[in-house]
């Protein structure tokens, strides 16, 4: 329901123009399946949010199921679905809570004012010119994975 | 026009039937006297026995002449209204403003006679003066209790609201007054005839004015309706009049005062005939007091046009109500739904710093004091002294130096108000610890009974023993220590 709002890529020279076009604004792409439920929680929670971020963020659906997305899911190291990957001005953004990979949020967000403030952080960092921001979710709230190397 | 001026001939030729007709139709009281001129009775004649000394009016040559065209013109069919360049040369137009002299003079009239009643009536029954106000009510309550001892035996119902009625009968019971003599009571009961004879006319010369008002002042009636334009117009003596009002005065044309005693006026609104229209009567209460001062600035606006005789069609009019109309109803209109506003960009208002007697006593606890900023300083030429010696430690700078301005150095800024606890904590340190304890202090009293007597200075002082254990003593940590 909430895809509706939001508006879903299946081609690489979607996604490729959304990240071109974003200017001055976070964007936010999540990787995953609009059918799995932890997705769907995902998905429900962004469009919510979406008018409130609306001034400083932009956000975008990717279907990992097609086949011209594999090259990123591949880039990103995405095994789990929703992943959450976070661009400024086509700059790769990496965010520290505390797990092991910080070039992605892995899972759903708790809560929507979770998500309101992990983009206002990145928003933060990505004006001053960092590349990574400190994650300012309580870790109760981050979801904890655990981050197989080649089965290790 | 020819046929007006004919019966206004006939008319004074038919003077002398006419008197004697309304001669019979008078009130049997006292002398009848020929009065020439219509000049309203004196009110300071207060020495007067008789109506007729005091209300000349309807025997008046003026009255008698108007009633009658009103009568006439009342009976017959009235013909195309005259379009005269100006309103005033219009002969309808004059009986017009007869008609609303003589009604303004007919209020008078009712008025001195209601004094008259009043002031005969009083030995009877004082307060039913204070309790009904209308002249009119005023003189069919008189009529209806005539000379009667018991007023419960008098049904009031139809005259007078049942509150009121109440009232009369609880202060009839008190009431210091006496049955009137019967030649009195005739004279009373023949005034209050009077007064509701002058009413019926009255209301006669109004419903004649009402009629004729939609060819006098179409606009004006096409906004507040006939009956409100007559009394208008009524009240101000005439078109031009109302034209010249300012819109504030036309609102309250036809005010009744009702201050009761112990009622303020603020609840009142100041609303007059202007009230009674149609308009007014189907806005919400709420907007009342708005749309009564809308109606009252266009209403002037069309009697405006009127006095000139600009728009004898009554267009403008209309035009003015639909706006009045169009108004009200955008004042009812709901106001438009909240849209969800998105978040500001982070980081784009900067942060407002505050400034104020507050934040400005908050930094005086950390201002540089006196003391440090006497030991920041140096004097030129000596070496100053330091806490360890020698040039070793803390410099101390101006303290402690002869010559220095200051008597006295506090540690803590003088205009610093400390707080309770901080203050008996810092005094009770100053009193224990300081080395500059007054030499001349004494820890001996001298009482008369028991001779020399040893206290406690610090008791004294109201800081208590040093070892007074208190629950919320600043200074102790622990008040009993207990071995298991």
């Amino acid at each position: 329901m909430s895809s509706l709002l939001l508006k879903t890529l299946t081609k690489k020279e979607e996604i490729d123009r959304i990240i071109r076009d974003t200017i001055d604004e976070v964007l936010v792409l999540r990787f995953g399946r609009c059918t799995d439920t932890v997705c769907l929680q995902h998905d429900d929670i962004l469009a919510k949010s979406v008018t409130d971020v609306s001034k400083f963020a932009k956000v975008a659906l990717v279907d990992v199921d097609s086949e011209d997305v594999q090259v990123y899911v591949k880039y990103f190291d995405i095994t789990w679905f929703p992943s959450t990957v976070f661009f400024f001005n086509a700059h790769h953004l990496k965010l520290d809570s505390g797990t092991a990979d910080h070039t992605k949020w892995v899972g759903a967000f708790h809560i929507k004012q979770d998500f309101i403030d992990v983009v206002e952080a990145i928003y933060r960092g990505a004006m001053k010119g960092k590349m990574i921001v400190q994650c300012p979710v309580p870790p109760e709230r981050i979801p904890k994975y655990q981050l197989l190397y080649k089965d290790v | 026009m020819a046929t007006l001026e004919d019966s206004f001939l006939a008319d004074l030729d038919e003077l002398s039937d006419n008197e004697a007709e309304m001669d019979e139709n008078d009130g049997d009281v006292g002398n009848e006297e020929e009065d020439v001129d219509m000049d309203m009775a004196d009110l300071e004649t207060l020495n007067y026995d008789d109506l007729d000394t005091v209300s000349k009016l309807q025997k008046s040559q003026r009255y008698i002449d108007i009633m009658q065209k009103v009568e006439e013109a009342l009976g017959k069919d009235s013909d195309g209204a005259e379009k005269g360049t100006v309103l005033e040369d219009d002969p309808e137009y004059k009986l017009i403003v007869d008609c609303n002299q003589l009604s303004v003079d007919i209020e008078n009239e009712i008025a001195i006679v209601h004094s008259f009643i009043r002031d005969k009536y009083k030995l009877k029954f004082q307060e039913l003066e204070s309790l009904v106000h209308h002249p009119i009510d005023y003189a069919r309550v008189v009529k209806k209790i005539g000379n009667e001892t018991d007023i419960t035996l008098v049904d009031l119902g139809d005259l007078l609201p049942s509150a009121i009625i109440m009232g009369i009968s609880v202060t009839s019971l008190t009431t210091k007054g006496s049955p009137l003599p019967e030649d009195v009571l005739q004279k009373v009961l023949g005034a209050c005839d009077r007064a509701l004879d002058l009413d019926s006319a009255r209301k006669k010369v109004l419903d004649f004015v009402e009629s004729k008002m939609g060819s006098i002042a179409p606009n004006l009636s096409a906004i507040v309706g006939s009956a409100v334009a007559a009394k208008l117009v009524g009240t101000a003596g005439g078109v031009s009049a109302l034209a010249k009002m300012p819109a504030c005065n036309v609102q309250v044309l036809g005010h009744k005062r009702k201050n009761l005693a112990g009622f303020s006026s603020t609840s009142q609104s100041r609303v007059g005939y202007i009230e009674q229209t149609e308009i007014l009567q189907s806005t919400p209460p709420g907007l009342r007091a708005r749309a009564s001062r809308l109606v009252a600035a266009k209403s002037t606006l069309a009697a405006r046009v009127d006095a000139t005789r600009g728009d004898m069609s009554g267009i403008n009019g209309k035009a003015l109500r639909e706006e009045i109309r169009k108004k009200i109803e955008k004042w009812q209109e709901p106001p438009p739904a909240r849209q969800p506003k998105p978040l500001p960009v982070p980081d784009s208002e900067p942060k407002k710093r505050r400034g104020g007697r507050r934040l400005r006593k908050m930094k005086e606890r950390y201002a540089v004091t006196d003391m440090r900023k006497m030991a920041n300083r140096m004097r030129f030429g000596t070496p100053e002294e330091s806490s360890l010696g020698d040039g070793l430690g803390e410099g101390y700078g101006m303290l402690g130096q002869a010559g220095s301005n200051r008597l006295r150095v506090s540690s803590v800024p003088s205009k610093l108000k400390l707080n309770a606890k901080v203050a008996k904590k810092l005094k009770e340190r100053q009193y224990t610890g300081g080395a500059t304890t007054s030499g001349l202090t004494s820890s001996l009293a001298f009482t008369p009974v028991q001779g020399i007597e040893l206290c406690n200075p610090q008791q004294a002082l109201g800081l208590g023993s040093g070892t007074q254990s208190t629950y919320f003593s600043e200074s102790g940590t622990f008040s009993k220590l207990k071995k298991i």
